[in-house]
This record gives C-alpha cells, sequence and structure tokens, in this order.
C-alpha cells in the first residue's frame, strides 16, 4: 500500500463514518409508533429472529435499496452451536434474508475469528447458513485492514477490517456469554471482532474500548441472541452443561439497552458493568430498563 | 538401411511422461487435500507412502512393529518383482520432479551427455545398506532419505510456503493494479487453501532440495541413479524384467545414443551388458534409437541380481558405519531427559518408539491448522531432526482438531478422534510473573484464561497485589495454573499480549505419553 492508497482509505473511511450514523438516524425516525426493544419468546432461532424485527416495523426501516449490507454475528470459536460460544446460525441466516428481502444489493457476514477462521466458519454452521441465503462470507483478508481514526475517548485509533467501515449498514448479532474480565460478552464488545491484531492489549482497558468501538461502528440494528446462552467458562463454554436454554431475542436500535437486557440474562444488573455505565454517560444509550418501551411476544 | 525413429516408442515415451504427470498430479492433489476442509475426519490422504516398500521394511524394522496400512507396499514389490522398476520410472513424483529438471536441463543446454557415464551406482544400494542396518539397531534414518519422505517435506515445508508467499506478491500486484476484486479472490482463495507459510528450517530444507535438483547438471537423474535407497531397494526386488531390452544387431548402427542417453546409466548397449536392475523402463532408449534397433519384447527368463561393483566389503563398511552411527546419533540431551520446548503433537508416541517410527515426512505439518507444528532442530536429538514438534509462539494445537494424527502414514501419531484427542496432555503451561501483565504491571488482562478451551478452564484467578514503579500498590486479577487441568495446548502462550516472549508458555513437563517427564504425584 502507498501513502495515496492510504490518504484516499483514510478519506474513504472518515467519510463512511460521517455518513453512518446520520444515515441510521434518518432510518430510525421512519420508525413510527415502533417499541424501543423487540423481546422475542419461542422455540425457532430464525422465527424468533423474524418476528423481532417485525416488532421493529420491518427490515425496510434499516436497509434501503441498495444497500451493501454488512452482519456482524460472533464467530471468535471453533465451536458447534449447542455449546452457545458463537451466535446461532439460524438467526445470522433470517437477518440474511431479511436483508435481501429489504432490497439490500450485498449482505456480508464476518468476523475476525480467535480460532483458525475456516474451523470456526465452517463448525460454527454460520458460514453454510449465510451462504445458503445468499451473503457473502469472506475471511478476514489482511491487506483490508486499516489503520483508522476511532476517535473514542481513550482508543484514538487502531486497526479496523475496512468491510466494516465500507457497508452502507452494520447490523451486530452478538451472543450472551460470560467473560471473565468484562463480566459480560454481549453487542459492545461484539466489536473487537471487526479489529485487527493486537487486538489482545485491549483487555488492559476493555470498559472503555468496548464504548469506544460501539460508538465508532455504530449499528443501525442490533439483534441479541440470546437463544442459548453462555453462563460459565467463557467466552467458549466447552461442555453444554456451560450453557441455558433462554430461547430469547432481543432486538432494537439502542445497542446501550439491548447490552443492559443481556447483562440481565447472565443475573447481573446493568448499572454494575462499568462497560453499560460508561457509554450511559456518554449518552450513548439508555441502561434503566424501567424506561424503555419493551414489546414482549411469544412466537 | 533405413532411419527412422520408432513411432511405437516415441508414444511410448509420452504416455509414460502423461502418466508420470498423473501420478505428480495425484500426489500435489492429496498434499494440498491435507488440511481442515470443513470436516473433522478426512480421508487416506496419506496413501502414497503406504506403497513404498522401504518405508514399510526400514520401518517396520526399526519399530519392532507392522503398520497394517504397509501392506500396499507389497503391490509394489510384487510389480517391481516382474515388471523392474517401472514405479521409478512412470509413478515416483520425486522421480518425476528430477527427470523434468534432467530434460530441462538437456534442452537449456546446461546438461550435454558427451561420455557415457561410469560407475558410482553402487552409493544408493550401500545408502540402501546403511537404512536397513541402522534400522536393525532401532536407528529410523529411512525418512531422510526416502523419496517420498523427501518430496513431502520439501513441498510442504519449502515450495508450498515459497508458492504461498509468491501467491502473496500476486494478490499484491493486483492491488497495486487497482484490481481490487481479483486481490479480494485471490486472498479468499489462498486462505481456503490454508497453505502453512512459516516454517523455522523452510529454507534449510529448500536449500537441500535445491542441491540435489543442480546435480541433475552433471547426470540425468542423479538422485535417482545414485542416492535413492528406494531406488536400490526395488533394484533387488526386480526378478523377471518380463519386458527385456533387445537390440536388434541388423538394425543397429552403434551410434551409442541409447546408453548416452540413458536416464539412469543401465546401459541399453550394448545388450549383454544391459543392467536390468537399473532400468526404469522409460523408453529413452528405444525412443531415441535412430534406426529403431531397440524394443522391449516380452521374455519370460529371470533375470541376474544387480549387474554393479558391489563387493561384499564395501556393503560390510556401510552395515559398519551404521552400527558406528547408531550410538553418535545418540550422543544428544535427549537421551539423558525430555527437552522442555519437545512438545510433541497429541497421540505422539513415547519418545524412543516416536522416533523409531516417525519418517520425518511433513504430513502432520501441512495438516496442522494453525502452522504450530514445526520440524524440529536439536530439541528431540540428531536422530529426530525434522520430526515435529509444537511451537506455541508459532501456532497452537487447536482443541477440537486431530488431523495430525490422521496423515501420519507410520502411525508415529496414533490415530484418534476428535473427543480422544482433546484430553490428550502433551504439556503444561507456566506463568512468567515477572512479565506477566497483572503481576508486573498492575493492570487488567485476561486472555490466556479467556482462550483456554477446556473446561472447566485450566488458567484460574488469584487476586494479587503488585507494586508499581511509582510506589503505590495495584491489587489486580491475575492468572494461576490449575495443572490437573492444562493439556498444554499452547493457545495460551500463542495469544499472549506479551507479543515477542510471551508470559505465558508451555514446557513439555506432564506429557502424557512420558512415564518420566512427570511432575504431579497421585493424589
Amino acid at each position: 500500500m502507498d501513502r495515496r492508497d492510504f490518504l484516499k482509505n483514510m478519506a474513504l473511511g472518515s467519510l463512511a463514518l460521517k455518513l453512518a450514523p446520520g444515515l441510521a438516524g434518518r432510518t430510525a425516525e421512519g420508525g413510527g409508533g415502533a417499541p424501543d426493544l423487540a423481546y422475542i419468546q419461542g422455540d425457532s432461532p430464525a422465527a424468533l429472529a423474524r418476528e423481532a424485527i417485525a416488532v421493529l416495523g420491518g427490515m425496510s426501516r434499516f436497509v434501503a435499496k441498495g444497500d451493501v449490507v454488512m452482519i456482524k454475528p460472533n464467530i471468535g470459536w471453533d465451536r458447534t452451536p449447542e455449546l452457545a460460544a458463537c451466535t446461532n446460525p439460524d438467526i445470522v441466516r433470517t437477518l440474511v434474508e431479511l436483508s435481501f428481502a429489504a432490497g439490500a444489493k450485498k449482505v456480508v457476514v464476518m468476523d475476525n475469528t480467535t480460532n483458525q477462521a475456516q474451523r470456526c466458519y465452517a463448525r460454527s454452521g454460520i458460514q453454510a447458513a449465510a451462504k445458503a441465503a445468499g451473503a457473502d462470507v469472506p475471511f478476514v483478508n489482511p491487506r483490508r485492514i486499516k489503520k483508522m481514526a476511532v476517535k473514542g475517548e481513550w482508543l484514538k485509533e487502531w486497526d479496523v477490517i475496512q468491510d466494516f467501515v465500507e457497508a452502507d449498514k452494520i447490523i451486530n448479532v452478538p451472543i450472551v456469554k460470560h467473560h471473565s474480565l468484562c463480566r459480560a460478552t454481549l453487542g459492545m464488545k461484539n466489536w473487537l471482532g471487526a479489529l485487527g491484531d493486537p487486538r489482545n492489549q485491549l483487555h488492559q482497558k476493555l470498559d472503555q474500548a468496548e464504548v469506544d468501538l460501539a460508538a465508532f461502528f455504530k449499528p443501525a440494528l442490533t439483534v441479541l441472541d440470546a437463544y442459548r446462552i453462555l453462563v460459565r467458562n467463557g467466552p467458549q463454554g466447552g461442555r453444554p452443561s456451560d450453557t441455558k436454554l433462554l430461547k430469547t431475542v432481543v432486538a432494537g436500535i439502542d445497542y446501550v439497552a439491548i447490552d443492559a437486557m443481556g447483562a440481565t440474562f447472565l443475573e447481573i444488573p446493568p448499572e454494575e458493568l462499568p462497560f453499560l455505565s460508561l457509554a450511559n454517560q456518554k449518552g450513548f444509550g439508555e441502561i434503566k430498563l424501567e424506561k424503555l418501551r419493551i414489546e414482549k411476544r411469544t412466537v | 538401411m533405413k532411419k527412422e525413429r520408432s513411432k511405437k516408442y516415441r508414444a511410448l515415451q509420452l504416455v509414460r511422461a502423461g502418466v508420470q504427470l498423473f501420478f505428480f498430479g495425484l500426489f500435489v492433489f492429496l498434499l494440498f487435500g491435507t488440511h481442515f476442509t470443513g470436516k473433522d475426519y478426512i480421508g487416506n490422504v496419506e496413501a502414497f507412502f503406504h506403497f513404498d516398500p522401504l518405508l514399510a521394511v526400514a520401518t517396520s524394522i526399526a519399530s519392532r512393529a507392522v503398520f497394517i496400512a504397509f501392506g500396499w507396499a507389497a503391490l509394489t514389490i510384487v510389480v517391481t518383482f516382474f515388471l523392474g522398476r517401472v514405479v521409478c520410472g512412470w509413478v515416483c513424483p520425486l522421480g518425476s520432479v528430477h527427470q523434468f529438471f534432467s530434460w530441462l536441463f538437456k534442452k537449456t543446454k546446461f546438461l550435454r551427455p558427451k561420455k557415457v557415464a561410469r560407475g558410482g551406482l553402487s552409493w544408493k544400494y550401500l545408502a540402501l545398506a546403511f537404512v536397513l542396518v541402522s534400522a536393525v539397531f532401532t536407528l529410523d534414518l529411512v525418512g531422510i532419505f526416502d523419496p517420498l519422505s523427501f518430496l513431502t517435506r520439501t513441498t510442504v515445508t519449502s515450495v508450498l510456503p515459497t508458492f504461498a508467499q509468491g501467491f502473496q506478491m500476486l494478490i499484491g500486484g493486483a492491488y497495486a493494479l487497482h484490481l481490487a476484486g481479483v486481490g479480494d479472490a485471490l486472498t479468499q482463495f489462498l486462505e481456503t487453501l490454508t497453505v502453512n507459510a512459516t516454517f523455522r528450517q523452510g529454507f534449510l530444507i529448500g536449500l537441500i532440495f535445491l542441491g540435489f535438483i543442480l546435480l541433475n547438471i552433471l547426470r540425468e537423474r542423479f538422485w535417482c541413479r545414485y542416492i535413492c535407497p528406494a531406488g536400490a531397494f526395488l533394484g533387488v526386488a526386480s526378478r523377471w524384467n518380463l519386458f527385456k531390452l533387445r537390440v536388434d544387431e541388423h538394425k543397429c548402427i552403434k551410434c551409442n545414443l541409447c546408453t548416452l542417453h540413458c536416464q539412469t546409466q543401465a546401459d541399453p548397449y550394448p545388450e549383454k551388458e544391459w543392467k536390468s536392475s537399473e532400468c526404469i523402463y522409460c523408453e529413452t532408449c528405444a525412443s531415441v534409437c535412430p534406426t529403431a534397433a531397440i524394443t522391449f519384447p516380452l521374455r519370460g527368463t529371470p533375470e541376474k541380481l544387480p549387474a554393479i561393483d558391489l563387493s561384499r566389503r564395501k556393503i560390510l563398511l556401510a552395515s559398519f558405519l551404521a552400527l558406528f552411527s547408531v550410538p553418535l546419533f545418540r550422543i544428544s540431551q535427549a537421551v539423558k531427559r525430555a527437552h522442555e520446548k519437545l512438545i510433541r503433537p497429541p497421540g505422539a508416541l513415547p519418545e524412543p518408539q516416536f522416533l523409531e517410527t516417525c519418517i520425518k515426512c511433513g504430513e502432520c505439518l501441512k495438516a496442522c491448522p494453525t502452522n504450530g507444528l514445526q520440524p524440529a532442530m536439536t530439541e528431540a536429538g540428531p536422530e529426530g531432526l525434522w520430526t515435529p514438534v509444537l511451537v506455541p509462539k508459532i501456532g497452537y494445537c487447536e482443541y477440537y482438531c486431530s488431523l495430525c494424527s490422521q496423515v501420519c502414514p507410520t502411525g508415529a501419531i496414533k490415530e484418534l478422534t476428535v473427543p480422544e484427542k482433546t484430553v490428550v496432555r502433551i504439556g503444561t503451561a507456566w506463568i512468567d510473573k515477572n512479565r506477566c501483565i497483572p503481576y508486573f504491571l498492575g493492570r487488567p488482562c485476561i486472555v490466556c484464561e479467556e482462550h483456554c478451551p477446556t473446561s472447566p478452564k485450566a488458567i484460574k484467578f488469584v487476586m494479587v497485589e503488585t507494586k508499581l514503579a511509582d510506589g503505590t500498590v495495584a491489587t489486580q486479577k491475575a492468572p494461576v495454573i490449575e495443572l490437573k487441568l492444562c493439556i498444554g495446548c499452547g493457545i495460551c502462550e500463542n495469544k499472549c499480549p506479551v507479543t515477542d516472549d510471551p508470559a505465558i508458555y508451555v514446557t513439555s513437563v506432564g506429557e502424557q505419553r512420558s512415564e518420566k517427564n512427570q511432575l504431579l504425584l497421585p493424589e
């Protein structure tokens, strides 16, 4: 990469940054009477995701015709779905289908994995599920990782995978898991998967990093997978007994509120989690669940 | 006399080249298939090795155990017994590589055979004697010289990494030309191939290979002619050679082209000097003969033993050298105590048996999804050169993967199912508190614990107080290791944010294949 490329990419990146929140804001206005959070329970992960989007006013509220949509599940680990270390593949597939139905030009599903990428993509079931619905499921291309201005409170710049910045809309699809440092890994922590290395060093100030990254990526929509959650030995688990079947999906625009709801699934009061308090103080979202309009449904 | 080359044998020569290309392609195809392809179990990608009688015999002798899959080697012996060394000329992928370069050097005039080559043929038989006699004394050196081992090891650690690097340059070129789409597509393709591109000795092993390639400038198929002990083995095994060379004295003009261009010094002219045990049936002699005087008609008489200057004294000397090599190769620390960095792949036999069985072919190095398996340098002593060792700084042992054990052609790594593999302990992790971030810097970091794949995790936390440089005291959650639970996979070392020399590292102690290299007492 030469200097000119770099500058061009920087310009593109910052342009995307400038536009992304604006776009998200504009589409959000179209929601009308939609609730803050959709809280859906039921037996089928696909039906849960479908209903959650319907409750929020349909995918066309978030995805415009001709958009390139980036769907960011957690594909971090070489683990099968019953171990609840990665996002449920059926939920991912449903979101791909809904995005295409809303007129998306292209849907990309990717994550910077922790174990070998091929193993994670294959054994999580996400690669096959997303491809079946027509999405691109590329591996992280090292040449498409660029240093970008994150402009966070603490994290000023970091290596970011370009695909995430270039997409018109980002949909974050985290899974609820136990984590021994931030206690819960939810939507905001999921952004570490959109970074280049040495992202492990961010653990020295993980809570602040999560807040900075969430504000940087600013998803148009967050769909929290709580179908089967990981309650101990996180973030990988390893035994089915480390998981708990909740059969729930929570979705909405306020990513802080969604993470607050996710914390309660792990029986953690949201205000106890530093990354939630920090995000709330910055005005990124609500952590008092009683202040939110939550629509609960069972399918 | 009508001067015309035999059309039939020129066609046969082309057929032979086609067959060679097919087997070389098959070899490459199987090797490229030796990695995670989306399934937990892969097929017999190591099948080539099982048809190699030298590996079968030497490994069985050295390890005092017969690996059933090596039964296929009997087929090669039977074919050779009746047809001669057709396997060398038509099948062996290393032979094809050498023949290709010989042909290339001839075409570029680097190699211009002017005089008929004489002598030197005994070397490979001495190499064979050396390998077999040392095997009798449990020293398994066959993998160093065996053509399939040699080619696979070189391809895996040197050729493919070079290919991958070259491919990266191609990708870089695509992006430089603003063909981002092409660059993206090529990147995804390369990623799907999962070519391990980092090998500590890749350069050295590649250099050795290059040396043998260049020797083809001196003599056609230098390796096959003078060095290959597998070729020597087949030479001894060839007995009937049903298709026998015949030189038609009426047609022959004694130009000597056949002997000059013989790929293996089998001396087709004069007919009575023809060394059937050296002939690989490449059909070059019959094809270059300007008067079509050479044919290979079917004749049922047995052939004589290798007609070369192989004196009993030379054989004895080689055998003595082999005997002497056994202790020489064992002057090493490895005999006294286990090397801390000798972390063997899961399923590896106990060290002495492992060394007797491993043929250093590099199949496991190719299969390893993280590139963590590396050719050993000094960790296992001289006889363990190029045997597989896990280097967690480069790559860790993937928890749900047992590919290395599946592709091992000799059973040096016992084949394991994935559930069996996940409980195999190959070493133990240790924390360097002087470098560990919570211990030394008083800052949070749980990266090793987060990556620990066992459930429950082998890495737990304790609260520690750290006196910082400014005199204040920081209290932080810091990792400790539950030795009983650690399997030594090394992902903690690999992912530790202390990038240069990780603050957590794995050593071989506790490896379950060893009785002596242990630490924990029974409770």
